[in-house]
């Protein structure tokens, strides 16, 4: 399943190519943005205009390679009634769904590889504040990532419609995970919420312990894991749901 | 190695409202309608044997294949494939069998065959996939296309890719939903060969379902027949088949049939000697109008 998921994502290469260049067009624009907004400053909240550009490139090609498709393809599968192939192996559902967004994500690395240099040097970066921390953060950022993703295709079992469910997650993930603004600045309750929501460990999370806005690692890394573990949990206890409504109502 | 008994299926779905907030409505809505699919059915299959289950669409054939697979539980009655309860032990019991539904396919779209294959491959856990790969090959002649994108294959191809997904893994047991459905004469008479011939070699049972009758009498010695999800007959189709022809002769008084027992111009010539015969045919029997003639009653 992780070499369907690796071969897809190199069959829609042209694809995932032109999202790059609206990736890189994304920090290039976002680089002259809060270049002009800092102006004369050097620091805003605790971090410096260095720290701050590299954290948007950073946040951005996180976000871009976390990308996932497995909700796509599993309301695909659904939806043409596909699923009942899957649901006759021998391997669990959510296994072969796993296995096939790891491999996806493989290829889109593979893809985005050479462009990385390109990004960082339209962005900016500087050198990293705690590697091990953020390689870390990052690996359990994506674990949350897939997690909500197969999280959401559930829902394909109970409304066959599931597009908007996915557009919305998108948009609110994307916003959530301090992209465009880190969430350091956002105000009062939206700073509060994007706090609560695990969002924020898909960017601002990773990013900012590159950077060395985030230093208290343990309680992190601990919160992240809790995440990880509560979503697993929660998946598990949905899909069954789900499982049993298919088994009953055939779909 | 298969055991159905008094199996059925009831669907319940949330009413659908119409009007305005219709959809609204059909989300919260604790009314349900039901659909009784599967009433009643039961029969076994022994191993080795080629059935043909057959009815008429909606009939509840694909249901109960599901239920045989174990990704539907049944709402009464009990199955048993090889020794286990699908639904119950539905992992061990997928290692078992091989399903091909017809009109949908189990190959990834966008992949080239062979990929599809090695999934199929991977989650069986086939040891030896490339001496596996190369039986199928050669019974399903797939060498041409095996790297070619799925999409861009011919229907006839398509099948013959996902009869080899069900077999990969030599499954001594093969659910075929309509194998043969939108194919021309010559792919047809290639899905009923690979069906003869794994049948044969692997003694692996087959249960068919098909809308081509010529598919049954090439490939079956015994049906089933089901219509709103009820058994009508089962048993072999020479039983069925095997009545006596029939002579239809139009007199002046209207046309009349009668069933020919031995001596057919002793027979015309008593008729005759009565009428005047104005036209006379003999028909043999066969499937479709025996079928058509259980359908009806
Ligand atoms: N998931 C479902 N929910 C509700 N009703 C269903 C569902 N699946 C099938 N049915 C109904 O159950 C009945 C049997 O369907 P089934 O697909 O088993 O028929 P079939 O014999 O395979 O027909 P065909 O020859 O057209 O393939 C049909 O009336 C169908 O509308
Ligand atoms: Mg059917």
């Amino acid at each position: 399943m992780t070499r369907i998921g690796l071969r897809l994502a190199l069959a829609y290469r042209s694809n995932i190519v032109f999202m790059m260049v609206t990736l890189v067009a994304q920090v290039f624009l976002l680089r002259m943005i809060w270049t002009a907004v800092y102006g004369a400053r050097t620091e805003a909240a605790g971090i410096t205009l260095p720290q701050l550009l590299a954290y948007l490139t950073l946040a951005n090609l996180q976000v871009f390679a976390m990308n996932t498709q497995v909700s796509r393809i599993i309301s695909h599968r659904i939806r043409t009634g596909t699923v009942f192939f899957d649901l006759a192996r021998p391997v669990g559902f959510m296994r072969q769904m796993t296995a096939f967004q790891a491999g996806n994500t493989l290829g889109g690395l593979l893809l985005l590889l050479p462009v990385v240099p390109v990004v960082l040097l339209v962005g900016s970066i500087t050198a990293p504040a705690h590697l091990p921390g953020y390689v870390v953060t990052l690996v359990l950022g994506y674990a949350i990532t897939v997690e909500l993703a197969l999280l959401i295709s559930l829902i394909g079992f109970w409304t066959l419609e599931t597009v908007w469910v996915a557009v919305l997650f998108r948009l609110v993930s994307q916003f959530f995970a301090g992209t465009m603004v880190p969430l350091a600045f956002f105000p009062g309750f939206l700073g509060a919420l994007a706090d609560v929501l695990p969002f924020k460990y898909m960017g601002y999370v990773p990013a900012g312990v590159y950077i060395g806005h985030i230093t208290e690692l343990v309680p992190t890394v601990l919160g992240e894991l809790a995440w990880a573990a509560g979503l697993a949990l929660l998946l598990q206890l949905i899909w069954s749901r789900a499982h049993r409504r298919v088994v009953i109502q055939g779909g | 190695m298969i055991r159905v008994e008094g199996l059925s299926k009831v669907f319940r779905r949330p009413r659908t409202f119409s009007g305005p907030f219709g959809t609204v409505r059909t989300l919260f809505t604790r009314q349900y309608e039901e659909k009784l699919a599967v009433d009643d059915v039961s029969f076994e299959i022994d191993e080795g044997e080629i059935v043909g289950y057959l009815g008429p669409n909606g009939a509840g054939k694909s249901t109960t294949i599901k239920m045989l697979t174990g990704i539907l539980t049944p709402t009464g009655g009990s199955i048993e494939v090889n020794g286990l309860v699908p639904w119950r032990e539905r992992t061990a019991n997928a290692r078992n069998v091989g399903v091909v539904f017809g009109q949908r396919s189990q190959l990834w779209w966008d992949l080239p065959l062979i990929e599809s294959l090695r999934l199929v491959g991977a989650l069986y856990d086939v040891r030896h996939f490339d001496k596996a790969l190369s039986k199928v090959r050669e019974i399903l002649g797939l060498d041409g296309f095996l790297d070619t994108p799925v999409r861009q294959l011919s229907l006839g191809q398509r099948m013959r890719g996902d009869l080899a997904a069900a077999v990969l893994y030599e499954p001594p047991l093969l659910y075929l939903d309509e194998p043969t459905v939108g194919l021309d004469v010559l792919a047809k008479e290639a899905v009923r060969e690979f069906i003869v011939e794994t049948n044969r070699s692997g003694r692996t049972t087959v249960m068919l379902t098909t809308h081509d009758l010529a598919d049954v009498e090439a490939l079956c010695k015994r049906i089933i027949l089901i219509d709103h999800g009820k058994v009508l007959f089962d048993g072999a189709i020479d039983a069925l088949v095997n009545q006596p022809r029939r002579l239809v002769v139009e007199l002046e008084s209207g046309t009349r049939t009668y069933d020919i027992h031995d001596d057919l111009p002793g027979m015309v010539a008593t008729i005759a000697a009565e009428h005047t015969i104005r036209d006379l045919s003999i028909v043999e029997p066969d499937l479709e109008s025996v079928i058509k003639g259980i359908y009806a009653r």
